[in-house]
């Protein structure tokens, strides 16, 4: 193998030394012709010109000896192909079977690589993206945040100031607004950047300008947007004139100041921007929300990012930027709207967070997607190597049909290299054939999975496509000639390995033994690998079905959901409320609805609103987690079917505007903050940094415990205060529990709000059940990918395993025939088959085990509900290979039986 | 056997080198003054085709080439045969010998129908 390489390796650097060498060997024949002459009595000067003279031109004497090194080498190249072409036509059933293994393996695989690619691996389409990286801060923060990778308005603005070591910062901020352009109104995503983000990404503009520093010096004064080029093109079909118009965002008029360059999406890949607006603009664009403006220190908001400079690293730009957040960290500790929120002890915890840098094109789908798409990658690439044993095994076994064909090439001359080359050729030619296939396989199943995976609404926009690029098909060439190498190499040098006397002796008896030791070991191999695609599929299909059956903990059939925003279609505060309150009214009279239910946060979609809480009885005591918390209509708890445990639900007559009064706790809240006592009427109070709260919300009832975030949560501590009270009016989602199928609402439904108010877009309409089904997507993806592998491999496996006993048996018939002619009986003959078929069974079992409980640990994150060890799941996946392996390993065993002693000893 | 004019002309100079190097190795210059010895100077092989077809029969198995030290102390790439090269100018020959004496009673037949 080494040799081989290094081989290759002399022939591409062989050829400068060869025409060096060749150049060497003219003069010298030359000056021996000229030397020649000189000795017949020719003057020196003389003999050398004729010498040349009958040499005829040096440079096509030169050329013509090149081609013939080329000639050669291609000659024998086109001549084994055509001989391998040949011989793989000539056996089409072999042939086909391998190809479509192949196609299967590399399908499977290239779909999954271009699915992390594009999603994991890729970096920013941006200048030099590998100097981007993301400024956060860990540890708690003491107050509110949008999330792990923000910072505050003026924390950047410090960072940006004082750092040593970027060249330069910007920082984002991703919004939903609602866009007004004629008569359209939709809802789109947009990103508020600061004025240096374009300037530092070094991404220009496909036409006008983007955004730069001067559009973004002072709040409110600008209002300009650049759009993305995709967006440019499906939404304004790519008008040149679009320039210098204006489009409404929120209500604003925004003059459109420039296209982005195309393929530039913003820098969150989960949720491509289709628009870019100055952050000083955030007044406008997040309606009823600052954080700007009013420099808040304790609200997180701004995703920062920083380009290294030129030959600083991530680590020690990390720790070079320590000391500068110490200093900002002991600077906001002495502030006041800190110490409200935090006790002597906790500004001790404070002052240790840290500065961490991560790689600038991160994002949080990378995040959750990382994991589970490396651990499909390693699923195919099991299937692969799979694939892989079955057709070095498939191989081996022809090697041994060929043995003859390839002892008389050896007779005639051919070299044993030829012969490997030639055997590996064959491998190559199969592999490329079963890679085209496989393409064509990965682009159906990527378009598939996308399908499946993304709302179809984002489908058309969401940056990752089933197309293969260049990379893609780069990743498919190469483990194209691996696994080619990889099947191909073992029967190659066993073919090669050919004896020639012994083969071409007439045997009209038992085949030869040929690789059948390897052969058995290739089966062990499959065994162990299907087992272990096995008990991965059964752990993700069941973590799978323990989510589902979790359930959120009310009932969500007959449930029928959607969120809309009026502060989006520039609604003012009181527009907003009044918008609600007819909106409430209008859907309840709708017909097919029993219930209207709404909410500030929606349900079981990952967000949570949260805050610290303060009362007189748990005064100082350490709290193990902050309580959720949620605005409600008053007939939400009916809407949901959350039951009342104690105390009344909320009222219209509970609302007292600006101020909480009133409050539902869930259970959990209950046994967390007032624990045994009676929780009704007890006290409590929001932890508010702008001024000094106290406890004054009173309890009215209590709800049984349910979920909030997402079904893998174990309920947390939860408080509802009626929704009038909000002081911020913004969006809502809207809970409907309808009389029948709620799917058969969903087009009265829309017209209904079309005739409500049209200026307001309805967004994300779908049933409860359509909802927590779509946040289990990804647990979806892993469990029926690795169950459709798992199946294949047991599949494969089986025909490895059929295919070595049915050779082993028809090598063995004469032997059954003499022990059957001895009195051996049918069972006996059977048993000594299946003796053999279990014990490959089990060799294979009981490495599969090993390398399963050996990996267990790398998926375990990826399991809900059982152990990555679980027993019932290794142990079933264990019977199901035995009993799939048994029977296949019955029927030669069964044919084993059924030979007739005379026939086979008469064989001979 | 019948046998197409380049092959056979080709054939013909693969022969001449086989045979040209049977008794020692000869480098380039030398095997062309040995052809033109053993064919009574019938036979003056030029460079152009001679380098080509010590590439190809090089390629081929059935010479070997080694650097050495000419007569007159010059560099110079010496050529000898191979095994493979031995057993191709002892079934070469025979060929060649087949196909000349196949020619001459041809040749001699036309010649009495003339």
């Amino acid at each position: 193998m080494i040799s081989r390489l290094r081989a290759l390796g002399e022939n591409l650097f062989r050829r400068q030394r060869l025409d060096r060498d060749f150049d060497e060997e003219l003069r010298a024949y030359l000056e021996l012709q000229a030397e020649e002459k000189v000795r017949a009595g020719m003057a020196p000067e003389e003999a050398w010109r004729a010498a040349r003279r009958e040499m005829g031109g040096i440079d096509q004497v030169r050329q013509n000896v090149r081609d013939v090194r080329a000639g050669v080498r291609l000659d024998r190249l086109a001549q084994d192909v055509r001989y391998g072409v040949r011989t793989l036509a000539k056996n089409p059933g072999f042939s086909l079977v391998a190809m479509a293994t192949l196609a299967l393996g590399m399908g499977a695989n290239t779909a999954m690589f271009s699915l992390l690619d594009q999603v994991v691996l890729r970096l920013l389409p941006v200048r030099d993206p590998g100097q981007l990286v993301i400024v956060r801060e860990t540890g708690n923060h003491y107050g509110n945040s949008y999330g792990r990778n923000t910072i505050s308005w003026p924390m950047f603005e410090d960072l940006r100031d004082h750092n040593p070591v970027f060249s330069g910062m910007f920082c984002r901020f991703p919004a939903t607004v609602g866009l007004g352009y004629g008569d359209h109104t939709a809802q789109i995503s947009a990103e508020l950047v600061s004025g240096s983000y374009f300037p530092i990404l070094g991404v220009g503009a496909a036409l006008g300008r983007t955004i730069a520093a001067d559009d973004d010096a002072v709040p409110d004064s600008r209002p300009v947007v650049v759009l993305s080029y995709i967006f440019w093109q499906s939404y304004f079909n790519a008008d040149r004139t679009i320039v210098g118009r204006t489009i409404g965002l929120n209500s604003y008029k925004m003059t459109v100041i420039g296209v982005a360059a195309p393929g530039f999406d913003g820098v969150d890949l989960s949720t491509p921007a289709k628009v870019f607006v100055p952050i000083m603009m955030k007044t406008e664009m997040t309606p009823r929300s600052d954080g700007l403006k009013d420099r808040p220190r304790r609200l997180s908001w701004v995703t920062a990012y920083g380009r290294l400079r030129p030959g600083v690293s991530l680590e020690q730009a990390q720790a070079s930027l320590q000391p500068l957040l110490h200093s900002i960290l002991a600077m906001e500790a002495l502030q006041p709207e800190f110490r409200r929120n935090a006790t002597a002890a906790d500004r001790e915890v404070f002052l240790r967070n840290r500065v961490e840098l991560l790689p600038g094109s991160e994002n949080g789908l990378r995040d959750t997607m990382r994991r589970p798409l490396w651990l499909l990658v390693a699923l195919t690439g099991a299937v692969l190597l799979l694939a892989c044993a079955n057709l070095a095994s498939l191989l081996l076994a022809r090697a041994t049909a060929r043995e003859r064909e390839l002892a008389v090439r050896l007779a005639i001359g051919a070299g044993r290299a030829r012969i490997v080359r030639q055997l590996l050729l064959e491998s190559l030619l199969l592999a490329g054939a079963g890679t085209m296939l496989g393409l064509g396989l990965a682009f159906v199943a990527d378009r598939i999975l996308l399908r499946i995976y993304l709302p179809a609404d984002t489908a058309g926009e969401f940056m990752v496509s089933a197309i293969p690029d260049g990379r893609v098909l780069a990743f498919a060439a190469g483990v194209m000639l691996l696994t080619s190498l990889v099947f191909g190499l073992l029967p190659a040098v066993r073919g090669s390995q050919t004896e020639i006397t012994l083969s071409l002796r007439d045997r009209s008896g038992a085949l030869s033994a040929g690789g059948i030791t390897l052969r058995r070991m290739l089966v062990g191999v499959q065994v162990a690998l299907s087992l272990l695609l096995l008990v991965s599929a059964g752990l993700f299909v069941r973590t799978l079905r323990n989510l589902e059956n979790l359930g959120p903990g009310f009932p969500t059939d007959r449930l029928l959901t959607f969120t809309i925003n009026p502060s989006l279609s520039g609604y003012s505060d009181d527009e907003t409320k009044s918008f609600f309150e007819r909106l409430d009214v209008h859907l309840q009279t709708m017909p097919g609805v029993e219930s209207v239910g709404m909410s500030a946060m929606a349900m079981m979609k990952g967000y949570a609103w949260q805050n610290a809480i303060l009362g007189k009885d748990f005064e100082g005591a350490p709290i193990e987690q902050q309580p959720v918390l949620n605005n409600v209509s008053p007939d939400y708890f009916a809407a949901l079917g959350i039951p009342l445990l104690a105390g009344r639900a909320i009222t219209e007559q509970d609302d007292a505007p600006l101020k909480y009064t009133v409050a539902v706790i869930n259970e959990s809240f209950a046994r967390e903050y007032f624990p045994g006592r009676d929780p009704l009427v007890q006290r409590f109070g929001l932890v508010n940094d702008m001024q000094t709260a106290t406890p004054d919300i009173e309890v009215i009832g209590v709800i049984p415990d349910k979920k909030y975030r997402d079904l893998r949560e174990t309920p947390p501590p939860q408080a509802y205060f009626p929704y009038y009270e909000d002081i911020k009016f913004r969006g809502m989602s809207i809970y409907l529990r309808t009389r029948a199928d709620p799917r058969l609402l969903e087009d009265a439904l829309r017209e209904r709000m079309r005739q409500f108010d049209p200026k307001v877009p309805v967004v994300e309409l779908a049933t409860v059940n359509e909802q927590i089904g779509f946040s289990l997507r990804t647990e979806r993806l892993v469990a029926s990918l690795s169950a459709v592998f798992g199946g294949v491999a047991t599949l494969l496996a089986v025909i490895g395993l059929y295919g070595v006993m049915a050779y082993a048996v028809t090598r063995r018939t004469r032997e059954i025939g003499i022990r059957m002619a001895l009195g051996a009986l049918r069972s006996n003959v059977i048993a000594m088959v299946m003796r053999e078929v279990f014990v490959l069974i089990g060799a294979g079992l009981a490495a599969g085990m090993g390398l399963a409980l050996a990996l267990a640990d790398l998926v375990r994150s990826q399991i809900y509900g059982l152990s990555a060890r679980d027993p019932f799941t290794f142990a079933g996946s264990a019977i199901v290979l035995t009993v799939a392996g048994g029977l296949a390993g019955l029927i030669p065993a069964l044919r084993a039986s059924s030979v007739d002693p005379t026939t086979a000893l008469r064989q001979e | 056997m019948p046998v197409p004019e380049s092959d056979l002309l080709q054939g013909t100079l693969d022969l001449l080198i086989l045979k040209a190097l049977a008794l020692q190795e000869l480098h380039g210059m030398g095997i062309s003054r040995r052809i033109a010895q053993i064919t009574q100077g019938a036979f003056d092989v030029k460079p152009g085709s001679l380098f080509p077809a010590l590439y190809r029969m090089e390629e081929a198995g059935w010479l070997i080439s080694s650097w050495g030290e000419s007569e007159t102390n010059r560099r110079a790439k010496f050529y000898s045969l191979t095994k493979a090269g031995r057993k191709q100018l002892h079934t070469e020959s025979e060929r060649w010998e087949r196909i000349s004496l196949a020619m001459a009673s041809a040749l001699s037949n036309s010649q009495e129908a003339l």
